[in-house]
């Protein structure tokens, strides 16, 4: 299962050289990692969490210690060889520096948005002192994407947004998030793997599908009948729900004193707008989804209710941000097999 | 793992720029004495390049202009040295090759690859220098690269007064292990041979003298020697430094052995000449196989030299030395393996003649080296040695008939007239003015005429106590010239005539011997102030004690600064010395980190609260975060009842002490927590709840 969390990460963590065995190696590393660093959506970086190694700057600024060793040496020049100790001083100090840095920082997860496919997810993340000290220079990723930089120093705590491409539908669940550091100099990495357990839920990625299938219904040969939009007889009023359409609020009401409550307007049972399954027969699964995903997103748009119809399931028409993110929610979670007809 | 890092922020801004050119400034000063002016020059067009890229104003350069520039700089480079083994050329290299980098200067890789190339520029600096405000500015490159590095960090690490502020903490943290490894780190040795700085001129004694050489000397105050001694200090009459022996005279110049054939120039050619210059001699005790006298050596010393770029070195007579590299040869004189280009420090025992033994001998060939005269010329000269010789005087008594007649006649000047052709006969018998290498050159030559094998012999004589005789100073106008001849019974015995003239020379150096003369081209007459003299003497000794302490730390003194340091030397110490100083500074960062990552200090009653909090997360039940204590009291009385009392009394408590500020309940508090081991309660009945001496017992 970690395996595939980090397939779509392409090059990631650790480079082995040999092809045969880097996924032995790497199922044993996530393995290794699980243990260590589990799962949470608050994690603290600490001693136990943080790796501290060389960069590639590093193990140049290495060669040109080597290369003043020669130096002095060859000149039997102690001056020289006190240069390159100071640079070995340095080199000795700085991973010290490095790990302070990131140590002591805490990473919150406050909520992974939903998306739809073929999008990026947008994790949004508080990094937090815990300590008096700063966090300068902080890296979070999800490799192979560029991801963020941020500064924790004058504030306790900063927002930051990371986000992370989605290819397919349903609950994602992103992999570990590669939090890493140089600071000071740039030649030591100080990085961890968190895995802030943030999972996506995505969307089927909206394709159209054409205009609005009002008042159409599957029976006679499944033609789709023209059927004029409904909705302007009153019905009733009912309690107002986020949502709503202000233009059919109650004012009225309102304005004597009353609840907020929006009007209903009645169009026949038949003339709601039924999203239906059936209506896209002779596609696949997911570009029905798709379809459906797409009539959801523009029938919210034109203001209209409209129901759902998937095998299995059946939403009652509905407007509003709630019926929506219920709508979609069943899209995105309609089992990938499909049912059978 | 550079895969994060986005094009956008793989491009260099300008605050990154701005410090890299700094560096390579800070580098290229004082470099820019012994680069080609043309280098200098295409640093800053290719710096001013850079800088209209970044402002829009110019496109980087293409392939053609890059080519053209690569071009341009090896054909200068080609032009301006002709030989590629040697020290300016490869740094002159180096710094071409940052002030390429310059151009095409895009990606942070580009940027830290010119940085460590200053870093290793900066170095090569003190293979030029190695004075204390060489060293100091050094170390402040070293710093100011080290900012630019940081600078590379971003926006918030570039502002100057942080990046060189956060740069010179971390050198300082890093002190500590360059001084370990400084002391500890095993010296091998070159493991190659490498170019060594040859383009300077050649300073000091050279290897030959035609009348004024000295003379010229004379005019300057610059060291030439600092000398310590271990053990007893020989007179000043006796402080000859002997340097090289003239034996070949031309009747104008005096020279080595073998320098008219060509064979010898030492400014040019390497270490191999000298031995080339030895063979025409042909002397075939070479001082290897000449045992060493039985008693003594009465002198003990160490000299450090200042580069004179010849390989020439100074000692009172019969040295040997036991230094790397120095070589003693057969006339009783030290060289080095190659010319002095840098300090140079060297440990000599001395034999001084007077209590040589008598068994030496001279050979033919060398006799009848050490009486070669020119075939004509000096006539006066010649006849007048004839005559002491048909006297049937002994060659000391014509070497006392000599110093008598320069004695009689003779003055000491440092502005001694012109000679003519034939030198010694004018000097001799008309001017009677001169200087020491007048009377050495003069005094050879007529006992040469007389049948008396003798040669001229150049060094320094005398020197300045420093700081209550730690070391004597020799300058540069304390080069001297005198003579030895050869007595069959004592062998090559000094004679100086320049004493017979003027013995104050000798006794209290040049200074006192030409007093209205002396210094007298100097611009500024500092000599003549003694306050400024004595600072000259006082800034002299902190160099003399940097060049010893620092300077020449060889494995020599590494083992004896660690066996004084460790008494003996043994891996156990020796893991213990690098060891222990490793294991301080790790635990002294260790307690840095944990103090700066301590949050504010929280007031008694919170951290008594927190403590009442982590015992109950022990007894299963933690605090949830945000959970305010009245939430978590009720939580505990409905979770776990049997606490549920305790749980609110504290809770109260903790309440009252904290926002009301009252003593007594923090007071309560604390006593109600002595009490309180949820673990405890939590399982067993709760009637033990008020014995206080359980508490105590657990509690500790």
């Amino acid at each position: 299962m970690l395996e595939k969390r980090f397939a779509n990460s392409g090059d990631a963590p650790i480079e082995t050289g040999q092809a045969a065995i880097r996924p032995l190696f790497r199922a044993r590393w996530l393995r290794w990692l699980d243990r260590r660093l589990p799962a949470a959506r608050r994690v603290t970086l600490n001693h136990r969490k943080l790796f501290v190694l060389p960069s590639g700057a590093g193990m140049g600024f290495l060669l040109v210690i080597f290369l003043l060793w020669l130096l002095g040496t060859n000149y039997e020049n102690n001056l020289v060889f006190a240069v390159a100790f100071l640079l070995l001083g340095l080199f000795v100090v700085l991973p010290v520096h490095t790990f302070a840095n990131l140590s002591g920082l805490e990473l919150q997860l406050l909520d992974a948005e939903p998306a739809f496919a073929g999008d990026f997810g947008r994790a949004r993340i508080a990094l937090h002192k815990t300590g008096k000290r700063c966090h300068e220079r902080v890296r979070l990723a999800w490799p192979p994407e560029e991801g963020i930089v941020a500064d924790v120093i004058e504030s306790d705590a900063r927002e930051v947004h990371l986000d992370f491409p989605l290819v397919q539908r349903g609950r994602v669940r992103a992999p570990r998030i590669y939090v890493h550091s140089r600071f000071p100099i740039g030649l030591f990495t100080c990085w961890s793997w968190v895995d802030l357990d943030v999972e996506f839920l995505v969307y089927p990625q909206p394709k159209s599908a054409g205009p609005l299938p009002f008042g159409a219904s599957v029976g006679e040969g499944e033609q789709l009948q023209a059927v004029t939009r409904g909705g302007d007889d009153f019905a009733g009023l009912k309690n107002y729900v986020a949502g709503d359409s202000l233009r059919h609020v109650a004012w009225k009401q309102y304005a004597g004193g009353r609840d907020l409550y929006s009007k209903e307007y009645a169009s026949g049972s038949d003339q709601h707008l039924w999203l239906d399954w059936d209506l896209l027969g002779g596609r696949d699964v997911e570009t029905r989804l798709s379809n459906l995903c797409a009539w959801v997103l523009e029938a919210d748009r034109a203001q209209v209710p409209y129901g759902l119809r998937i095998p299995g399931q059946t939403i009652a028409p509905d407007l509003g941000a709630a019926h929506r993110q219920q709508v979609l929610t069943c899209l995105a979670l309609f089992p990938v097999q499909g049912i059978r007809q | 793992m550079s895969g994060g890092v986005s094009q956008l922020e793989s491009l260099l801004p300008r605050e990154s720029l701005l410090w890299i050119f700094a560096a390579q400034l800070a580098v290229l000063l004082p470099h820019s004495v012994h680069l080609p002016l043309w280098l200098l020059g295409g640093w800053c067009i290719a710096v001013y390049w850079r800088l209209e890229v970044f402002r829009g104003r110019r496109e980087m350069p293409g392939r053609m202009v890059k080519l053209l520039a690569v071009s341009l700089a090896l054909a200068g480079l080609v032009l301006t040295y002709r030989r590629w083994f040697a020290l300016e050329p490869m740094v002159a290299l180096l710094a071409v090759s940052f002030t390429l980098k310059n151009i095409e200067l895009v990606s942070r890789r580009d940027a830290l690859l010119s940085l460590l190339l200053a870093y290793f520029l900066a170095a090569t600096l003190f293979v030029f220098e190695q004075t204390i405000p060489y060293a100091l500015y050094g170390i402040l490159c070293v710093v100011i690269i080290t900012a630019a590095l940081i600078a590379q960090q971003g926006l918030g690490s570039a502002r100057p007064g942080r990046a060189l502020g956060m740069s010179a903490k971390l050198l300082a943290q890093a002190m500590p292990v360059m001084l370990v490894l400084f002391v500890v780190v095993p010296r091998l040795g070159p493991l190659w041979a490498v170019p060594q700085n040859s383009n300077a001129a050649t300073t000091g004694i050279s290897d030959s003298m035609s009348p004024g050489d000295l003379s010229e000397l004379s005019k300057s105050a610059k060291p030439a020697l600092r000398i310590s001694f271990d053990g007893p200090v020989p007179p000043p009459e006796q402080r000859y430094w002997r340097g090289l022996v003239y034996t070949h005279f031309d009747g104008r110049r005096w020279s080595e052995p073998g320098a008219d054939r060509g064979g010898l120039n030492w400014g040019r050619s390497g270490p191999g000449s000298r031995g080339h210059g030895r063979s025409h001699r042909g002397e075939g005790n070479d001082a290897s196989e000449r045992p060493l006298p039985a008693v003594g050596p009465r002198f003990r010393y160490q000299v450090i030299q200042e580069p004179s770029n010849s390989p020439w070195l100074f000692a009172l007579a019969r040295p040997h030395s036991e230094t790397r590299g120095v070589r003693e040869t057969g006339d009783d004189t030290l060289v080095y393996k190659m010319p002095v280009a840098s300090r140079l420090a060297y440990d000599v025992r001395s034999w001084p003649r007077d209590n040589a033994s008598s068994d030496a001998r001279l050979d033919a060939l060398e006799r009848r080296n050490h009486l070669q005269l020119p075939a004509e010329g000096n006539p006066r000269a010649r006849a007048w040695a004839r005559a002491r010789r048909d006297e049937g005087l002994s060659a000391e008594a014509i070497s006392d008939a000599l110093l008598n007649f320069y004695n009689r006649r003779f003055t000491y000047t440092l502005r001694p007239p012109a000679l003519g052709a034939d030198s010694v006969d004018e000097f001799l018998f008309s001017t009677r003015e001169g200087f020491c290498e007048h009377f050495a050159s003069s005094y050879v030559f007529t006992m040469r005429a007389a049948g008396v094998p003798a040669r001229v012999v150049a060094g320094y004589q005398g020197g300045e106590w420093v700081e209550q005789q730690e070391y004597l100073l020799v300058r540069e106008y304390d080069a001297h010239a005198w003579a030895e001849i050869w007595l069959p019974a004592r062998g090559w015995v000094r004679v100086d005539p320049t004493a017979s003239v003027a013995p104050e020379r000798i006794r209290d150096g040049l200074q006192s011997a030409a007093a209205d003369e002396f210094m007298q081209d100097a611009l500024v007459p500092l000599h003549k102030f003694a306050f400024i003299s004595r600072l000259q003497l006082q800034w002299d000794m902190v160099n003399y004690r940097w060049y010893k302490t620092v300077v020449s730390f060889d494995s020599e003194r590494q083992q004896g600064l660690l066996r004084r340091i460790l008494g003996e030397i043994s891996p156990l110490r020796m893991a213990l010395f690098i060891g222990l100083p490793m294991l301080l500074a790790l635990l002294c960062l260790l307690l840095w980190l944990k103090l700066s990552s301590r949050g504010p200090t929280l007031p008694v009653a919170s951290r008594l609260y927190l403590r009442f909090c982590q015992r109950m997360a022990g007894a299963g039940l933690a605090r949830n975060p945000g959970e305010a204590p009245g939430d978590y009291a009720r939580r505990i009385e409905r979770e776990l009842p049997r606490l549920g009392p305790i749980a609110a009394r504290i809770t109260s408590a903790y309440e009252k002490a904290a926002y009301g500020g009252d003593p007594l309940a923090e007071k309560q508090l604390r006593r109600l927590l002595r009490t309180f081991w949820p673990m405890r309660l939590a399982g067993d009945a709760l009637r033990h709840t008020d014995s206080p001496t359980e508490g105590q017992s657990v509690g500790q």
